[in-house]
């Protein structure tokens, strides 16, 4: 408990900053139903499991220009 | 003035000969319609004109000045629409104009009014929507008021109805006529009708020269077949009409059909009174009696074949 | 000048829409946290979880480990990540034709070249130096010790990130795709890889801005060691960028 206490100056912004980007994906997953590659299903997956990459992945490769 | 001529230009990709000596001129304050087949030439030629791309040989004026590949100063006098225009999807309309009005080196209160006065023109709304997911006929109104921003003196568009619905093409066309009070307009296309619709003058580009160029009633005029088409209901009737003895001297120039003949006059006037007595003699009623305009697709034809 | 303002206000608008500048905040912000993380809680993970019986004497974590894991964890995921990301600066409005308006409205080729370089520039900038920040604040925290060179060593690896934007840059101009860019720019640095193997070129080899700073907080190496391979990156830079800009002017597009 004590070494917890002392990690949790680092370790809780990590988790705030990998949830940040990871609600901010899945949120815009959500909004636009293009994709240029893959489908709503598999990006919200995509996004929520796998940390940090997941969201960079569906930013750079699945995002579509179109609204 | 003359708002753009070339003169004698030549452009090769590897051994095509694409452009092969191309001269034409438009004079200001025209609607020119620059006609061809595709890969004739048409956005090739464009290109050329916007300093887009090099001319192996021969050169380019806008309003008397010399095109210079790669430095674009003649741009300044010269709006663009290019045939899919693309844009940046992530922006609103206003933000696009504003960065092309920045570009251009407009101040900041003649963007904001002149993007308002355009997006108003090509019957855009200013609201927060992207360009992402804008129709085709919306980006081509957008090309259009994008290509405007800046007052050019000569507009060229690139096709600028080829991609569209009839809606969307009806529109586009009543926006290029509704601006060619200001600016010449120049554009390329194939489509025939749309020619007809707001040209004055046409030039139409074959092989990479312009196989026939002027006013388009200057043209038409030149061209009259002074043809008669006739129409009957039965074939009977056509039999018994073709028997009257008033039209006896025209046989040699007809043309007949299943229903129907052509017939062609040297002039027009005897030769129509002719027909009409003939029915009377007959008393035969056709179903169809038409004096033949020629057709731009006829003349285009002639002229590509 | 005002094109190239405009430009540059294009390109920041384009960063932040596109969710690219979200992206690099967030993956250096992680990066700047998990090197000190790494550095103090490796040991601990080990000692508790290896079995009672295996005697492994484990060092006490230093502020060096921390800075070490800096200079592996920043040129590895964090610039790869960021050359994916920006592979395709210049390709992406090229396949597109988006610039074709611009140009015709009168905006110079070099001025989109020199926008474009400075853009992703200063985005690596403040991502780079964000990251390092945040890092240097945890170290000091946990460790209190001072470590030498330590803003020479960042201000290397700063100056090879401006190669590898160059590149990036350059290769997009010439194969007018993301994947030439990134081929390109993956080749150049095989090469200099591969030129590590003369010594006597070894030397200038612009590489050791990225692989060598550990060596120069332990002080292995000197600052003034580190000057020749400065001198020839930034030559690299100056190059790329001007050869971007002579192969764009003569591009049609």
């Amino acid at each position: 408990m004590e070494e917890i206490m002392e990690y949790l100056p680092i370790i809780l912004p990590i988790f705030i900053a990998e949830v940040t980007l990871a609600i901010v994906a899945f949120v815009h997953v959500q909004r636009h139903p293009h994709y240029k590659i893959g489908n709503r299903i598999v990006w919200s997956f995509v996004v929520l499991l796998l940390q940090i990459i997941g969201p960079i992945a569906y930013f750079i490769i699945g995002r579509s220009d179109e609204e | 003035m003359i708002a753009l001529q070339t003169k004698d230009l030549i452009k090769s990709f590897g051994p095509q000969k694409v452009i092969n000596h191309l001269s034409f001129s438009v004079p200001e304050h025209s609607v020119f319609g620059f006609l061809g087949q595709n890969g004739a030439g048409k956005t090739t030629t464009m290109k050329m004109v916007l300093g887009l791309l090099k001319p192996d040989q021969g050169f380019i004026e806008i309003f008397g000045e010399k095109v210079k590949y790669g430095q674009t100063k003649t741009n300044r006098l010269v709006g663009y629409l290019p045939d899919v225009p693309e844009f940046y999807n992530y922006m609103t309309p206003k933000e696009y104009l504003q960065l092309c009005g920045e570009i251009t080196g407009m101040n900041h209160k003649q963007i904001t009014k002149r993007s308002k006065e355009l997006l108003d023109l090509v019957g855009l709304p200013i609201n927060r929507k992207r360009i992402g997911g804008f129709s085709r006929g919306m980006k081509q109104r957008l090309g259009i008021a994008q290509a405007l921003l800046n007052e050019p003196k000569l507009l060229i568009c690139d096709e600028p109805t080829s991609a569209l619905d009839p809606v969307g093409r009806k529109e586009i066309l009543d926006i290029l006529s509704f601006v060619k009070e200001k600016t010449t307009v120049v554009f390329s296309t194939h489509i025939l009708s749309d020619v007809e619709r707001i040209c004055d003058r046409i030039a139409i580009l074959h092989q990479g020269s312009i196989a026939m160029e002027g006013g388009l009633e200057e043209i038409k005029e030149k061209h009259t077949q002074n043809q008669i088409q006739v129409e009957f209901k039965k074939a009977k009737d056509m039999e018994t009409f073709l028997m009257s003895e008033k039209i006896a001297s025209y046989k040699k120039n007809m043309e007949q059909k299943e229903l129907g003949v052509i017939f062609s006059f040297k002039d027009i006037e005897s030769g129509e009174q002719a027909v009409m007595s003939a029915f009377q003699d007959t008393n035969i009623i056709p179903t169809k009696f038409e004096l033949l305009e020629p057709s731009l697709e006829n003349m285009f034809l002639e002229v590509v074949q | 000048m005002r094109a190239y303002i405009a430009f540059m206000k294009k390109e920041f608008r384009e960063l932040t829409r596109t969710y690219k500048l979200l992206i690099m905040g967030i993956l250096f912000f992680i990066l700047g946290l998990m090197n000190p993380l790494t550095a103090k809680f490796t040991p601990d993970l080990l000692k508790n979880f290896m079995p009672e019986a295996i005697q492994i004497t484990i060092t006490e974590p230093v502020a060096m480990d921390s800075w070490s894991q800096f200079y592996k964890n920043v040129p590895q995921m964090g610039l790869i990540i960021f050359a994916i990301v920006f592979s395709g600066m210049i390709s992406n409005e090229l396949t597109k034709g988006t610039l074709v308006n611009m140009l015709t409205k009168g905006l110079s080729r070099k001025n989109v070249i020199l926008a474009k370089f400075t853009s992703v520039g200063i985005v690596w900038t403040v991502s780079y130096f964000f990251c390092f920040a945040i890092s240097y604040l945890y170290t000091k925290f946990f460790w209190s010790e001072a470590v030498p060179n330590l803003f020479f060593s960042v201000f290397c690896l700063w100056i090879f990130g401006f190669v590898i934007i160059a590149l990036l840059l350059l290769g997009g101009v010439l194969l007018k795709s993301s994947y030439g860019s990134l081929l390109i720019t993956a080749g150049v640095i095989g090469i200099l890889f591969l030129i590590n193997i003369v010594p006597t070129l070894m030397d200038y080899n612009p590489l050791m801005l990225s692989s060598s700073n550990t060596a120069l907080l332990r002080q292995e190496l000197q600052v003034s060691d580190f000057f020749a391979p400065l001198i020839v990156s930034v030559g690299m830079i100056v190059v790329s960028v001007i050869v971007s800009i002579s192969v764009f002017n003569k591009k049609k597009l």
